[in-house]
């Protein structure tokens, strides 16, 4: 790394985009207090904590936009294990949690529409569609990503990961680490747990040699402390949804999962949901609930369709329902009892291959049934999402049992997390119409 | 050339053959697995590639219509009796849909049959291999669970070296094919049938295929004034393809197709049996749905270019197969850069042969020719 870019990067980072950052945070704040965001008549104003969350991923994404400079840098998926990669100092870029951004920005489809004029199907996955588009234009909401020197894709989210890195390691020409975790049908075979932990051992030569250190177990061992502090303090905030009214929805969670997904094992993110907390505990002793007149509680299941989250929040809010529990954000934190500081190898390699992703539709069904029990829910919203075959499969039967077996209506809702072309504004409004009308009839 | 091959005995006759010598059946998903280990049991495997043709029963119920055509065939296929002469089902874990039906078929859908999954690692270490072997052990417990046999280390390997011998013979009916007297139809019902026939059975017809007779006879009727085509993708349906690509003049000299070419497996090194049929799948040739990164597709599609003198390649695509749609791009760009044409056709078990896609394939010939 040279001096030059050395200074070049803290000019642009440390000194005029933290400033820059800070300016829009407050200016955030300052609209926030007045009042302004989602329909205010039906629903509550965004925790005011949101323009400093903004600011973190922002930063993070500013950090990104000049971190060839100064770092080494790896582009992973949402569920890799990658605490030993911040221990080795890499900057992580999720191309997930871009598609995420670019969706609720609303320009996935024009960058994806850049894969499929490359090639790409409309078949595939839409956050990859709106990764490789991205990457073959450079077209990006966040200014630009940094190009990596390393690739990490675990398998525990789905095949997909796989195949996608697979067209990024070809495309880039780097490393490309697999951490390969069998799907549990059942229960965790000992093989299949010596198996991830075994490839974990393997991953960190192979990274150590692209960063250029030796990985430090005491630093490890931080960062992991840090990880399991902050998804125990994000399952605590989601907790205090089973409140009635709910102090927020599933819609503020989505906005607020950010920092658990791509800035676990950061001081910042423990700080920002600490302060998190407080402010819904705050709300809950003044009674505030996300929904002005909550009415009905309901599950949401699969990821968000981040391009209509402000469409669904202010509809089903005018009709007094709060999505209060999702079985998406649940998963980023129901594992932290797996995670053990003192053991990090160990608890890594069990804790990446238990995630709900991969566990099989029993176990899914399993755990909405704890979550409608624990939320005291009245129906359930299952995202039917073409993007992602993992989560979707099996919740036809799944929406079956929640209702013969709990007595939950649920409702099969077509879209897509990412690409508007798969969601229809009016037949999604009838069916949530009707649907709202069942539930209501039954309390 | 003219499709004059044996005949072929059908999928229900060698399954009532089987069960009334006191075998077993098992129904096996694609695509990778350990047949020896299953033949072991005495258990026949019978391998469910959809079927083909409109979805039948109540599949439609349990998976939405954005998971692929086989996955959507086998279920309704189950579901409206289609499998009930079997008494297994064996579902390897390709992709996530695959995945899926597995889950679903042990969680909610959960049929008369046991149910065993196959988690195959996606990659080429030893530490898969190892992997392989214990998940392989672990099916041989389950299997002795559901039949009450044990098969002894000998049976096993027993079981391995036959059919490492039929795999042996299949590789060189797909690297002598023109030299053989059958049409492409012909050609793929034959190797198919290893997807059915026990491997002793396919050994018999295949040797007999191989025979220097009909290789003689056959001499004179080679491809070479049909245009040789290389096929790529998952499985060759609806049959009715190779029709079209026999009427219009072409002929298919080398496959890398996940039902065919892909599972030409080598011969494994270890004597230990567990370990020598996860190597042998591990080291399979290259696959996406095991991992392979595409530089090693794209070489693997090259050789076979070369040793066949294929002068075009179709790849033929199943709707929402994703292990397939993400190497395209770049495969086909590679073999544009190389000099070598390329179309997708895109299919669906459930349809039938177009016509579109017919007039496809005949402008891309011409384009070749």
């Amino acid at each position: 790394m040279s001096a030059a870019a050395n200074m070049r990067y803290h000019l642009h980072v440390n000194i005029i985009g933290r400033a820059f950052l800070r300016l829009n945070r407050l200016r955030a704040a300052r609209r926030s207090r007045r009042g302004t965001g989602w329909k205010s008549e039906v629903l509550e104003h965004p925790l005011k904590i949101s323009a400093r969350t903004k600011e973190l991923v922002a930063a993070h994404y500013l950090r990104g936009r000049y971190a060839n400079l100064h770092d080494k840098v790896a582009w992973v998926t949402s569920g890799a294990p990658v605490e030993f990669l911040k221990a080795l100092g890499f900057y992580l870029l999720y191309p997930e949690n871009h598609g995420a951004v670019c969706g609720t920005l609303r320009v996935a489809e024009d960058i994806s529409s850049k894969a499929e004029n490359a090639g790409y199907s409309r078949d595939i996955c839409s956050y990859a569609r709106t990764d490789i588009g991205a990457l073959l234009s450079g077209r990006t909401p966040v200014g630009r990503l940094p190009r990596p020197d390393l690739l990490l894709a675990c398998t525990n989210i789905c095949q997909t990961v796989l195949y996608w890195y697979r067209v990024l390691a070809h495309h880039f020409k780097v490393p490309l680490i697999v951490i390969d975790t069998p799907f549990i049908y059942s229960e965790a075979g000992d093989h299949s747990f010596a198996y991830v932990q075994r490839q974990l051992e393997e991953a960190i030569p192979t990274a150590e040699k692209v960063a250029g250190r030796s990985l430090r177990h005491s630093k490890l061992v931080d960062i992991t402390r840090l990880s399991r502090t902050a998804t125990q303090l994000w399952m605590d905030l989601l907790g205090r949804c089973s409140h009635r009214p709910s102090p927020i929805s599933v819609f503020d969670q989505f906005i607020q999962m950010a920092p658990i997904v791509e800035m676990r094992g950061e001081s910042s993110t423990v700080d920002l949901y600490a302060a998190m907390l407080r402010e819904v505990d705050d709300r809950i002793s003044r009674g505030t609930g996300a929904v002005r007149n909550e009415r009905l509680r309901l599950l949401w299941d699969n990821l968000p369709v981040w391009y209509r989250m402000r469409w669904l929040a202010e509809f089903l809010g005018s009709h007094g329902v709060v999505v209060a529990a999702s079985t998406y954000t649940n998963a980023w934190g129901e594992l932290t009892d797996l995670i053990d500081p003192d053991h990090p190898l160990e608890s890594m390699a069990r804790t990446y291959l238990h995630p709900i992703l991969n566990r099989g539709t029993g176990h899914k069904l399993a755990t909405m049934k704890k979550i409608v029990d624990h939320y005291q829910l009245d129906g359930a919203i299952l995202h039917s999402d073409r993007s992602c075959k993992p989560y979707s499969v099996g919740q036809m039967d799944q929406r079956e049992r929640l209702t013969s077996e709990c007595g939950i209506p649920a409702l099969l809702l077509e879209a897509d997390h990412s690409d508007p072309r798969a969601f229809s504004e009016e037949q999604v409004a009838n069916r949530l119409a009707s649907f709202i009308e069942i539930l209501a009839d039954r309390i | 050339m003219v499709d004059a091959l044996p005949a072929i005995p059908h999928r229900s006759e060698v399954i009532n053959a089987h069960k009334e010598k006191g075998g077993s059946v098992a129904a096996v998903l694609p695509i990778h697995y350990p047949r020896a280990l299953l033949r072991a049991f005495n258990v026949l495997p019978v391998e469910v590639w959809g079927p083909p043709g409109p979805q039948p029963g109540r599949g439609a119920e349990h998976l939405q219509s954005y998971v692929c055509s086989i996955v959507r065939n086998a279920l309704g296929f189950l579901l409206s009796g289609g499998l009930d002469k079997v008494d297994i089902l064996v579902v390897p874990h390709a992709c996530d849909s695959l995945q899926g039906l597995g889950s679903l078929l042990i969680d909610f859908v959960v049929p008369r049959q046991a149910v065993i999954p196959v988690y195959l690692p996606r990659g080429y270490r030893t530490c898969d291999i190892d992997f392989l072997t214990e998940e392989l052990r672990g099916v041989y417990r389950q299997l002795e669970e559901i039949t009450s046999c044990s098969p002894s280390e000998h049976d096993l390997l027993e079981c391995i070296h036959r059919e490492e011998e039929a795999d042996g013979i299949l590789a060189q009916l797909s690297s002598r094919r023109t030299g053989l007297q059958a049409g492409d139809a012909a050609f793929y019902r034959l190797i198919r049938s290893r997807e059915y026939l026990p491997a002793e059975t396919f050994i018999g017809l295949a040797g007999e295929v191989l025979s220097e007779a009909a290789l003689k006879e056959a001499a004179s009727a080679g491809a070479e004034n049909r245009i040789p085509i290389l096929l790529s993708g998952i499985v060759p349906e609806p049959m009715a393809l190779f029709d079209t690509i026999t009427d219009l003049g072409a002929t298919v000299v080398a496959d890398d197709l996940a039902c065919c070419g892909r599972r030409l497996y080598e011969s494994g090194s270890s004597d230990e049996p567990f370990q020598r049929m996860a190597e042998r799948i591990i080291k399979g040739p290259p696959d996406p749905t095991r991992g392979s990164p595409i530089e090693e597709r794209f070489d693997h599609l090259c050789r076979l270019i070369e040793r066949s003198g294929a002068c075009g390649v179709v790849f033929l695509n199943i709707t929402f197969c994703e292990p397939e749609l993400f190497d395209l791009p770049d495969l086909q760009g590679a073999l544009q850069g190389a000099g070598i044409p390329s179309i997708t056709i895109e299919t669906d078990l459930a349809e039938s042969m177009s016509h579109r896609t017919r007039t496809r394939i005949e402008a891309f010939l011409e384009m070749i020719a």
